[in-house]
């Protein structure tokens, strides 16, 4: 019998292991963002330096797909907040005949692989003859991101009671107002957990992307296209840390943001 | 004078389940009316009728004289005070009373000081800054009240408001109630399964049963005369004798309720004699059950009497006017 809960040695060190083997890349590519060696990624760094830093603020190629890539994130996100919410609400308040399949068919996108989601998007925007646009991207990226603000939606309708919308009616309020005053601001915090999230999801997509951007490229597809090319290696490694700031950093608000509640945030993806 | 609610054979189908079936009644303006079923017996829905909440398959509703089959929820005289309260929980208590005068657009310094004065109706003063969580059940409960008495409804709908609450609170709760309702003088309509809380505090009760309403009198005309074996049943537990036994006992051969109080336990005059075959104690007394031929009947001896043993022989004594003939069995 043992008394005390300590977990065996081999547990823990293999634990560690893992955790470092999953994030010591990271904190390599940070790294590499101050090497004084552009062509090769050598270990140890033979000097360290910030120019990189400049070197990518003047690079004229970096911004275009920068504008991109926050240009899709924003407007996905807002149509993902609008039409998630909407189904997320006529799923939590009414029953019909087939609800529960559609609710499947709404968060099947997420469980589809991104290549699939790319491919049968790509062969539809061939037969429809619509162009590569900022839209095609979109439209692409919104299958996914209207699954995360439904998931936190449709979480966040389930626990608040029925009745105060009732309530509400009942004091004298119009539908609208039951909105804005009553619905709007329980469901906030889940809407904005969603946002960021899909905000996040849509800000660093490759997959999806790499089908229905046509000779457009966002800059996680910029940043594959440079890592090929053996010229000023380190500036890829300066996006990267934008890159991982602007995902990680909403990523964590919504974490904060739906804690405590049995919430789905992230959903998979 | 106008009656606050009318029914007019009104009725609510859900499918093939009839929720409420031809349902006609007449709720005085000014009265305490309790709706008292069991659960299912179509009570709730004849709330939710009256604030709009459902639309009647069938029939006409009318508050004050004004079919409001068309009106919405939003736009009737009419507040209601939740079984789980409703409570909104980002707003405080002050914010969650003064909610229908703020969507009247009430300035701010008007409502919040109705609230207050509302807030010490309830006797919630200095509470205003809480929030529902912070709050009991009880507290919550008072703050429900609050808002819905917030617009001067001419008619409350209470939909089981004491159902949440310990035995003590809700006594304390029943005898505010009452007094509230007869100092603000307006109509009074609350849902319960408690025939001890409907009796006790109403004016008019309605019994409803399947949907339909079995009964409707004052509570002593439901106790002492109740016109159905489901009434006598399910308001105190009453004996139901048969037509053959109450003909034998010198009443019209129909069925009767007998009270189990109006029976005594003597051997001088006993109409009936069994073996106890159960004894229950209540407290204020003890329940005796008696097996006699063709049945059995429930005594009630109060405290400080002799109580018999189980499986002894008794006699049964009551006067011939305690027994109620009913109109069925």
């Amino acid at each position: 019998m043992r008394s005390d809960s300590r977990p065996p040695l081999f547990l823990t060190v293999t634990a560690i292991g893992g955790l470092l083997f999953l994030h010591l890349p990271i904190l390599l590519i940070f790294l590499y963002a101050f090497t004084t060696d552009e062509r090769t990624y050598q270990f140890p760094p033979p000097g360290l330096t910030t120019q990189w830093f400049a070197v990518a603020w003047n690079r004229e190629d970096i911004w275009p797909p920068l504008y991109l890539s926050l240009k899709v994130a924003a407007l996905s996100t807002v149509m993902a907040l609008i039409l998630g919410t909407l189904c997320a609400a006529a799923m939590a308040r009414t029953r019909f005949f087939g609800r529960d399949q559609i609710s499947l068919l709404i968060i099947l996108p997420i469980a589809l692989p991104g290549i699939i989601t790319g491919m049968s998007l790509r062969s539809a925007f061939s037969i429809m003859d619509i162009p590569f646009s900022t839209w095609t991207i979109l439209m692409g990226h919104a299958t996914f991101c209207i699954v995360i603000v439904f998931n936190n939606a449709v979480a966040r309708f389930r626990r608040l009671s029925g009745s105060i919308v009732e309530a509400s009616m009942d004091l004298g309020a119009n539908g609208f107002q039951t909105f804005r005053h009553v619905i709007l601001p329980n469901l906030g915090s889940a809407l904005l957990a969603g946002g960021m999230l899909a905000f996040a999801l849509s800000f660093d997509e490759v997959i999806v992307t790499t089908f229905t951007a046509g000779q457009q490229s966002t800059l996680p597809i910029w940043m594959l296209n440079e890592l090929v090319r053996p010229r000023q290696r380190p500036v890829t490694n300066v996006v990267a840390i934008v890159v991982f700031v602007t995902t990680f950093v909403p990523i964590l608000i919504a974490y904060y943001l739906t804690r405590g509640g049995a919430e789905t945030a992230g959903g998979g993806k | 004078m106008t009656a606050a609610v009318e029914f007019l054979n009104v009725s609510r189908h859900f499918g093939s389940v009839r929720a409420v079936d031809g349902v006609d009644l007449s709720i005085a303006e000014g009265t305490f009316f309790a709706m008292l079923g069991p659960s299912g017996s179509g009570k709730t829905t004849c709330l939710r009728l009256m604030s709009g909440f459902e639309q009647p398959t069938g029939g006409m509703i009318r508050i004050f004289g004004q079919d409001c089959s068309a009106v919405p929820p939003n736009r009737r005289n009419v507040n209601t005070v939740f079984q789980d309260y409703a409570l909104f929980p980002h707003m405080n208590v002050r914010d969650n009373v003064a909610y229908g005068l703020m969507v009247k657009g009430v300035d701010k310094r008007t409502r919040h000081d109705r609230a207050e004065e509302l807030l010490a109706l309830v006797k919630l003063e200095g509470y205003g800054a809480r929030k529902p969580g912070e709050l009991s059940g009880g507290q919550r409960q008072r703050v429900a009240l609050a808002r819905a008495l917030i617009n001067e409804p001419r008619v409350l709908l209470l939909d089981e408001p004491l159902g949440a609450l310990d035995l003590k609170l809700r006594e304390a709760m029943q005898d505010e109630l009452k007094a509230l309702q007869q100092r603000l003088g307006i109509t009074f309509v609350f849902v319960t399964h408690d025939q001890g809380e409907a009796l006790s505090m109403a004016d008019q009760v309605a019994v409803f049963s399947q949907g339909k309403i079995a009964q409707i009198g004052t509570p002593s005309e439901i106790y002492e005369k109740p016109r159905t074996r489901f009434v006598a049943d399910f308001v105190g537990s009453s004996n139901v004798l048969t037509a053959e036994m109450a003909s034998r006992f010198g009443a019209p051969a129909r069925p009767a309720s007998l009270r189990p109080e109006s029976i005594r336990i003597g051997d001088e005059g006993a109409r009936l004699r069994g073996h106890v075959t159960a004894l229950r104690y209540l407290g204020s007394g003890t329940r005796i059950v008696v097996a006699v031929p063709g049945g059995e009947l429930s005594v009630f001896v109060t405290k400080g009497h002799p109580l018999p043993e189980q499986g002894a022989e008794v006699g049964l004594v009551w006067d011939a006017q305690a027994m109620h003939v009913m109109e069925e069995g």
